[in-house]
């Protein structure tokens, strides 16, 4: 499954990728990450535990040599954990400059989804709603877009929540 | 292909010309940094065309044209200059260079001349 | 207009090629300037790099440090043409300084993806103003004399007999709108059609020797009359095949015709010698200036160097360390490591011996020398002397010495600040020092050297020194010290010009304010795994000595094991490991767990506490203590055991995390031979006590 999609992702050009998410599942609910952000998805690793960071961010994992760290999309959008299992995916993006591994239950497909299935999110700034950027709709199922950069970037407002609890 | 040679001591310009020439029906079978650089290489490929940059150390441009002009009467030079050169350029002509091009130049210009050269 | 030609690579190429001719530019000012005049060789080395200064740059596009360059060469060549012009040497210098500024300043913004949007006004300003100074002074009577000569065109006279016939040709010349030079391609034409025609006239004649006939053949185009006594063909070809040539009109006319215009054409016509004079002297003019210019000093222009950018290096080194890492589990691989196979070793051997290769060369490879950083003091050493009024010469010895080139970045600005504060605090003035009984001339020492794997910048100035009581007194003043001044080393005290918000100068100058930058000098020091001692003796003089890693990229680490976590402790900070009984175990009033070595006493750090992490090892007696030592400071860690020496490649933490936190004590992370993570302790970073004998003093924090 992951190798389909690896070589899906290899396959694209630039200009095919657009309009495409990579879709993923975390419990019930399917997220979708724009594919020009993912370079590639691999199965779980062993992860280095790296001290005084937010339990979010699991670690750090060594890549065909690269480091980069990972983080829990359940734990960042505020979900009960869930043991890791041979469906859980580590989802590499690339988001600018930065390369990080989101951890996920597991990955479904690259879906096709057209402007006008997109709509703006509701207005909730609670747990992983501020990541959402629009919600789509496919096939009778909703995928929430993902933010990348917000997810990423969001960090020092983060720091502060902790910082005030 | 027209075996072309590029002599330029700046590798900025040598890579400039030959990114002009990219795709284009020269081969670039040589290059050199300086006057006696070119007149060995010129020796060794015996390129069709040369692009001849006039200041250059060790040996100078309108030397290296005329050692290469004793090697083969009919060479065919193009002088790469720059505003300023007129006096040198002349030289370099009455010396037998073929034509001559004045930097800033684009690929087009470039085109134009060493196509001119093979009319 | 868009050169569509230009793209990273070459962009690149050329930031690289300018910033390297800028870097010799400068280097040749400072050491012209303590000479006084510029050499014969200088002069045309000077005016070749601002040519091609010129040349690169207008390929770009870049006209204000085309045109800047220009006009600088113009003055070299007013220099150049007469030796005997005089100029203001100094003036000069200060010139060209500053548009080597200029040029770096934009050089800069190009490196950064920017526009080099910078304004030359002011400084082609200057260099113009220079220019016209030395022009008045230099008598360029050649010009004037050419202005005089009688212009004629007439090239070839040579009759041939009669018998074919004859016939007159007019032909008008225009060529393309971009053509530049039109004067000298029509200059080409005339010299290159002498076999074609027995007789030949032109307009403007005087293309040989007015760059602005130019202006004349664009408006109205180059006229040719001339009399053949073969086929028009050739010649109609040979018109026809001029480069750049926009039209021809090429008719025939009647002699009578031909008559008239030759006279029409004649006022301005020189005879054929005069002809031969002029393109002797442009002939001899020519020589002259190339002679010159075979003098010059010779630029790079090998082939058999390339450059390359530090990325590709990185991802190299990359390889080669998971390389070594493979070659490990291949050759370690618990189901060989069972079986006896000789040739296997034998093989293996072989492939260890070659990786290794591999790793010194791969690190060989991104060693630069420090000469390039040392330059750029000198020019720092110059600007201060001029403002500051002072009297300072900078020697630098071992400028030969290599370091990795991550590290070269980040010394440059360290070095330059602790040479300001030499300068500029330490070297008294002219009349201090002459009270002193010291030389007038104040002299700093930059000298780098091996010393193991480290390299020694060392920083030393003859100027007033270190006063250490006032730096105490100071320092206890701001709160930052709790301990009597006879308590405290030499070099503890000395050190204290590192600390932070530390300042033992009131006023704060245009080049240094003390105390405002040591802090981070030995800041950025530090990041790079490197350490900063003072040495100073009062009235005699300040040592400032920069102790960096020889690379960041491998380190011999001890690696250690903290429950699941492993960690990575440089093997020059280890002084020893051991086991310890509980019972040597005491605990100050607030908790903090120590042990008495040889009678000393060092503080603890538990890795399992400080970092959080889960363990089964918690009694003394089951895990183990690690001595540790950095700048004469010292702890014990525990940790759950040894696992070995090894050499890592240093790898940082990326950029995600370092960006989210600073994490005490992390300096980097690198893969161990199972392909697992261990993160590195940088020893420096935790809290760490200076242990003396007789006194268990802990430092007070600031």
């Amino acid at each position: 499954m992951n190798e389909e999609l690896n070589n899906v992702l290899d396959v694209m050009e630039e200009d095919t990728q657009k309009g495409k998410f990579l879709t993923f599942s975390l419990g019930n609910e399917y997220y979708g990450i724009d594919i020009m952000y993912v370079t590639e998805i691999v199965g779980i690793q062993p992860i280095t535990v790296v001290p005084e960071l937010p339990d979010f961010i699991r670690g750090i994992i060594n890549l065909r040599g690269k480091i980069i760290p990972v983080m829990d999309a359940r734990l960042k959008f505020k979900k009960n954990p869930k043991e890791y299992n041979d469906r859980t995916c580590i989802i590499v993006v690339d988001v600018l400059d930065l390369s990080i591994g989101i951890i996920v239950d597991a990955v479904a497909e690259v879906l096709n989804i057209s402007e006008d299935n997109i709509v703006p999110p509701p207005n909730l700034n609670s747990g992983g709603r501020k990541y959402i950027k629009s919600v789509a709709k496919s096939n009778d199922n909703v995928t929430l877009i993902l933010d990348c950069e917000k997810l990423l970037n969001e960090n020092e407002l983060d720091e502060l929540m902790i910082a005030n609890e | 292909m027209k075996k072309l040679m590029i002599v330029d001591d700046a590798s900025f310009m040598r890579i400039s010309i030959k990114k002009m020439l990219e795709s284009k029906n020269y081969e670039i079978v040589a290059e050199a940094g300086n006057g006696a650089e070119a007149v060995e290489m010129y020796k060794l490929h015996n390129p069709d065309i040369v692009t001849m940059d006039i200041t250059m150390p060790v040996m100078s441009g309108i030397e290296a044209l005329r050692e290469i002009k004793k090697i083969n009467s009919n060479a065919k030079v193009v002088m790469v200059s720059a505003m300023g050169q007129e006096v040198l350029i002349k030289e370099a002509i009455i010396s037998g260079a073929t034509s001559f091009i004045v930097k800033p130049f684009q690929s087009e210009k470039l085109l134009e001349v060493l196509e001119g050269l093979t009319k | 207009m868009s050169n569509s030609f230009i793209d990273e690579p070459m962009t690149e190429a050329y930031v690289y090629e300018t910033t390297q001719i800028i870097d010799t530019l400068e280097q040749l000012m400072i050491s012209s300037e303590s000479v006084g005049i510029f050499s014969e060789e200088n002069i045309n080395a000077i005016f070749r790099f601002m040519h091609t200064i010129k040349g690169s740059s207008a390929m770009m596009m870049f006209n204000d440090i085309s045109t800047l360059a220009h006009r600088m060469e113009d003055v070299f060549f007013v220099l150049r043409e007469n030796e005997q012009v005089k100029y203001d040497f100094t003036l000069l210098v200060d010139v060209i300084l500053e548009s080597i500024d200029f040029f770096k300043i934009e050089l800069m913004k190009i490196k950064e993806g920017e526009r080099p949007d910078g304004d030359n006004t002011d400084i082609l300003a200057k260099v113009s103003v220079y220019l016209e100074s030395i022009k008045g002074c230099s008598t360029n009577n050649e010009k004037a004399v050419a202005k005089q000569t009688e212009k004629q065109n007439k090239v070839n006279q040579t009759v041939k007999e009669t018998g074919v016939s004859t016939k007159y040709f007019k032909a008008n010349l225009r060529f393309k709108k971009d053509a530049d030079m039109e004067n000298i391609r029509s200059f080409s034409v005339i010299h290159n059609m002498n076999e074609l025609v027995e007789e030949v006239y032109y307009k403007p004649s005087d293309v040989m020797e007015n760059d602005e006939a130019s202006e004349e053949i664009r408006k109205n185009g180059f006229w040719i009359i001339c009399k053949i006594k073969e086929e028009e063909e050739r010649l109609k070809n040979y018109l026809k095949n001029t480069i750049f040539l926009d039209s021809l009109e090429f008719n025939e006319i009647e002699s009578e015709e031909y008559k008239q215009l030759t006279t029409k054409f004649q006022d301005k016509i020189s005879t054929e010698n005069e002809w031969n004079k002029n393109k002797n002297s442009l002939k001899e003019k020519a020589k002259q200036i190339e002679k010159k210019a075979k003098h010059e000093v010779t630029m790079s222009s090998s082939q058999s160097i390339i450059s390359v950018n530090v990325e590709k290096l990185d991802s190299l080194m990359d390889m080669v360390g998971e390389l070594v890492i493979a070659e490990a589990m291949v050759t370690q691989n618990p189901e060989i490591l069972s079986l006896e196979l000789e040739s296997f070793e034998k093989a293996s051997r072989q492939l260890h011996k070659i990786t290794g290769e591999m790793q010194d060369l791969v690190m060989a490879i991104r060693m630069v020398p420090l000469s390039t950083t040392f330059m750029k003091m000198h020019r720092i050493v110059r600007d201060m002397n001029r403002k500051l009024g002072k009297n300072v010469a900078l020697d630098v010895l071992g400028e030969e010495t290599e370091v990795d080139k991550n590290i070269i970045e980040k010394i440059a600005d360290p070095l330059m600040h602790i040479i300001r504060n030499c300068v500029d605090h330490g070297i008294e003035s002219e009349d201090e020092r002459k009270l002193a009984g010291k030389d007038t001339q104040g002299t700093v020492v930059l000298e780098a050297k091996n010393s193991g794997s480290d390299v020694l910048i060392i920083v030393r100035d003859d100027g007033k020194g270190l006063n250490k009581r006032e730096l105490y007194n100071k320092a206890a003043s701001q709160g930052l010290l709790n301990r009597p001044f006879e308590d405290m080393s030499d070099r503890e005290i000395n050190n204290l010009i590192l600390k932070a918000g530390f300042s033992t100068k009131e006023e704060v100058t245009e080049f240094s304010g003390r105390g405002v930058g040591m802090d981070v000098v030995s800041k950025n020091i530090e990041s790079i795994g490197g350490n900063v001692i003072v040495e100073s003796e009062y009235g005699f003089g300040t040592t400032i000595i920069l102790k960096i890693p020889l690379t960041l990229a491998i380190i011999e680490g001890m690696n250690i094991k903290v429950g699941e976590a492993r960690f990575t402790l440089p093997i020059v900070a280890i002084k020893e490991s051991f086991r310890a009984k509980e019972m040597d175990i005491i605990k100050d009033t607030e908790g903090q767990e120590m042990i008495m070595v040889r009678g000393l006493c060092y503080p603890i750090i538990r890795l399992s506490e400080f970092y959080k992490i889960p363990t089964q090892v918690n009694t003394y007696d089951e895990g183990i203590l690690i001595m540790v030592e950095e700048n004469e400071r010292s702890c014990c860690i525990f940790a759950d055991e040894l696992l070995g020496q090894q050499q890592v490649v240093v790898k940082t933490l990326p950029d995600f995390i370092k960006r989210y936190k600073q994490i005490k004590g992390l300096g980097g992370c690198t893969l161990l031979g199972d392909g697992s993570i261990s993160l590195i302790l940088s020893i420096g970073e935790f809290d760490l006590s200076s242990v003396k004998e007789k006194y268990n003093n802990k430092e007070v924090k600031p």
